[in-house]
């Protein structure tokens, strides 16, 4: 099997002059693999051992101001909660934001390296990446490595010269363009609040209540997800983001508790 | 993922001075998906006696009503009410009965006994009994419960005190598990009353 | 005659936890010395600690035989970078390397959980924590290894720090003072090492701050 390795080159030209000293610490390492003839089982064993398993609520939608992005923000490894405070929503370069769902290393690896490869681009061309290439890039890397165990699923938005975009791409292979996705364990629930709520002619302030809505919802449904929920949006003039909400609080404000009039009962113990 | 923790549950009891405590969440979950968060794990079986069913939510309650008409044939024949003890061995022989198709439950059993002395404890799903001193915990935020109870039990704690520490173990806990929190229910067992509170949790 | 195949796995799991807590002018990180395989404890005095650069330690639960090759490795990359830079490298730049070289394993990977705690570029305290695959977050305290379960509950309500995403953004590091997170850290191992059979033995704790490392032992539970 031949690997595309190219992603993980180093941009930085110091090794080149310094070989004899770098020689095996090089800063692009190919991937190693396992000497074994059953690589799926040895892969399967491998990752049951070392993976956080996914349990995310992500979510985008294009509307008439941009694009609105929102994450949950927990990660869990079995029914432990190994983070309450993960940042799903990655900041590519100032026009585009990323969605984390799935393997954490595969997506922040991945992501990062999406990063580096806009800004080359920006370089080599003297102007911005479209989100269409973008997407396309993460897409290419992601299906060389079909069938080997990445498990990525994420949304590509930004702002470039046709306006906004929107990409949902997997470790599968899949590419898909679209007006609005919901990505993880809690999408259902997200759905279901984010399809009967949108409209394409939105404000910002409202398109940003629905995805907080969305994201709190599905965290009350779904035991994978919670901690806080961010909210971005992607503009014009690049992203910014509106608001980060501890969903512990966001539940009391949207279901105030009354309290009750009797508070505690008392009860007679027989004999005493 | 094990039956054990299909709907997910947290469940503590705590000794104090001639008074215990006994607590859990509210959430009863399919898997991951949360159906209910008003769910009872905790029942009164009488004024001084509590008990407190982890586990498969179906086999809790089936266990529960077995168990609680085996009780009521104790009183109509004894004409008193069932010491912690005792009631401690019912369960764990109700519980053997099954032992090659268990009750998917571990159960925790609080009760004041004899001279108000608190009596705590929990088996394992096919009745084998622990009791404990100081608190014991069952359900699938264990693990989280035990660092919490170990590193904020002492010994002899007035009432307000064990509710507070009670609570505060049970909610961190159940803030690092999935399947288990969306709220808590703490009872404080004195000789002379008994205090039922919710505790506001976490909802996700 | 059916084909045989070698049941051997190239992991084990020896057990043990790391905690590090990142506070205003300082850091600690701390881990038991207990090693264990299955129901055998193989040695009570195996240190999980190690200095990567001036300031920057890493503590590494999980198989010590992949710990042991990942330090080397990162040994060896930061006397390469003190050659071509001339100084040691910063905290927040070792947690990235840390990152990168886990995740070139992505496909065989170290066996480790990692926490690396030190003091950034403005001498605040910082902590990573890891994943195997090197997924990372910068956090203001953490706990790793098979005691974590147990630890993780107890810091939360110790420390609750505000999570970093919120909005406004308000500090996250750990409002203790140096002493009492040392306090706190030998509180949860005490705990710890009475409920989890791989956590005991002896407790060694690093304090990071601008004196530099300061090392001290604490003994656990040896059963």
């Amino acid at each position: 099997m031949k690997l595309d390795t190219s992603g993980l080159e180093s941009a930085e030209p110091v090794w080149a002059t310094f070989n004899e000293l770098a020689d095996g610490f090089s800063a692009a390492p190919s991937f190693e693999l396992p000497n074994t003839t059953d690589f799926d089982g040895f892969q399967k064993e491998a990752i049951q051992m070392v993976k956080p398993a996914k349990g995310t609520t992500t979510l985008a939608f294009i509307f008439k101001e941009g694009v609105m992005v929102a994450a949950d923000s927990r990660a869990s490894m079995g029914g432990y909660i190994s983070s309450q405070s993960v940042k799903k929503i990655i900041e590519i370069n100032p026009y585009m934001l990323g969605t984390m769902a799935g393997g954490a290393a595969d997506c922040q690896f991945w992501h990062r390296n999406l990063g580096i490869k806009c800004r080359l681009h920006e370089l080599a061309n003297k102007r911005r990446i479209s989100v269409t290439g973008a997407s396309k890039l993460l897409a290419n890397i992601l299906y060389s490595y079909r069938g080997m165990g990445l498990s990525v699923g994420t949304m590509i938005a930004g702002w470039d010269e046709t306006g906004p975009g929107l990409y949902y791409v997997d470790s599968e292979g899949g590419r898909l363009k679209g007006m609005r996705f919901s990505v993880g364990s809690g999408s259902p629930y997200a759905y279901g609040v984010l399809d009967s709520g949108y409209r394409y002619d939105m404000s910002v302030e409202e398109a940003a209540e629905l995805a907080r809505r969305a994201i709190y919802h599905a965290t009350f449904r779904d035991g994978a997800s919670g901690g806080v929920a961010s909210v971005y949006h992607v503009g014009p003039n690049g992203w910014k983001k509106l608001s980060g909400d501890d969903v512990g609080e966001l539940h009391y404000k949207y279901y105030p508790v009354m309290p009750s009039t009797v508070e505690q009962e008392m009860v007679e113990v027989a004999g005493a | 993922m094990s039956i054990f923790e299909y709907n997910g549950s947290a469940l503590v009891a705590m000794v104090g001075k001639n008074c215990f405590a006994i607590a859990s969440d509210r959430r009863l979950g399919v898997q991951l998906q949360t159906i209910a968060t008003d769910f009872q794990r905790i029942s009164k079986i009488h004024d001084r006696l509590f008990l407190g069913l982890s586990g498969l939510a179906t086999d809790a309650q089936t266990l529960y009503q077995r168990l609680v008409f085996r009780h009521k044939l104790y009183q109509l024949r004894e004409e008193r009410d069932m010491k912690p003890e005792t009631f401690a061995n019912l369960v764990s022989a109700l519980l053997y009965e099954k032992r090659f198709g268990p009750y998917f439950c571990q159960p925790v059993i609080a009760g004041l006994g004899d001279e108000d002395k608190p009596f705590i404890c929990t088996m394992d799903s096919i009745g084998a009994k622990e009791l404990a001193k100081d608190f014991v915990v069952a359900g699938t935020a264990s693990e989280s419960l035990y660092g919490a109870c170990e590193s904020m039990f002492k010994e002899d704690m007035e009432p307000d005190e064990l509710f507070e520490t009670v609570s505060q173990a049970l909610l961190s806990s159940v803030d690092r598990d999935c399947l288990s929190g969306w709220g808590g229910h703490v009872y404080v067992v004195t000789p002379t009353e008994v205090k039922e509170r919710i505790l506001k949790g976490r909802m996700d | 005659m059916t084909k045989q195949q070698a049941n051997w796995s190239p992991y084990d799991n020896n057990g043990g936890s790391c905690v590090a807590i990142a506070g205003a002018d300082y850091c600690v990180v701390a881990a038991d010395t207990r090693m264990s395989t299955g129901y055998n404890i193989l040695t009570r005095d195996y240190s999980k600690l190690c200095k990567l650069a001036d300031k920057c330690v890493m503590a590494s639960s999980g198989f010590q035989a992949d710990v042991k090759a990942l330090q080397k490795h990162l040994a060896a990359r930061h006397l390469i970078y003190q050659h071509q830079h001339n100084k040691q490298m910063s905290c927040p730049a070792m947690a990235q390397l840390l990152s990168n070289t886990l995740y070139y394993k992505r496909f065989f990977p170290y066996y480790s959980f990692n926490v690396l705690g030190g003091l950034d570029n403005e001498g605040k305290g910082c902590v990573f924590t890891y994943d195997a695959v090197g997924s990372y977050e910068k956090v203001g305290y953490s706990s790793l290894g098979s005691g974590s379960t147990l630890i993780m509950p107890f810091l939360d309500n110790q420390l609750k720090s505000p999570s970093p995403l919120l909005l406004p953004a308000q500090d996250a590091v750990t409002p203790l003072v140096e002493a009492e997170a040392v306090d706190l850290v030998k509180t949860v191992f005490a705990s710890a090492s009475e409920r989890d059979i791989y956590t005991g033995d002896k407790l060694e704790i690093v304090v990071i701050n601008a004196d530099g490392i300061h090392r001290e032992y604490m003994d656990l539970r040896k059963d």
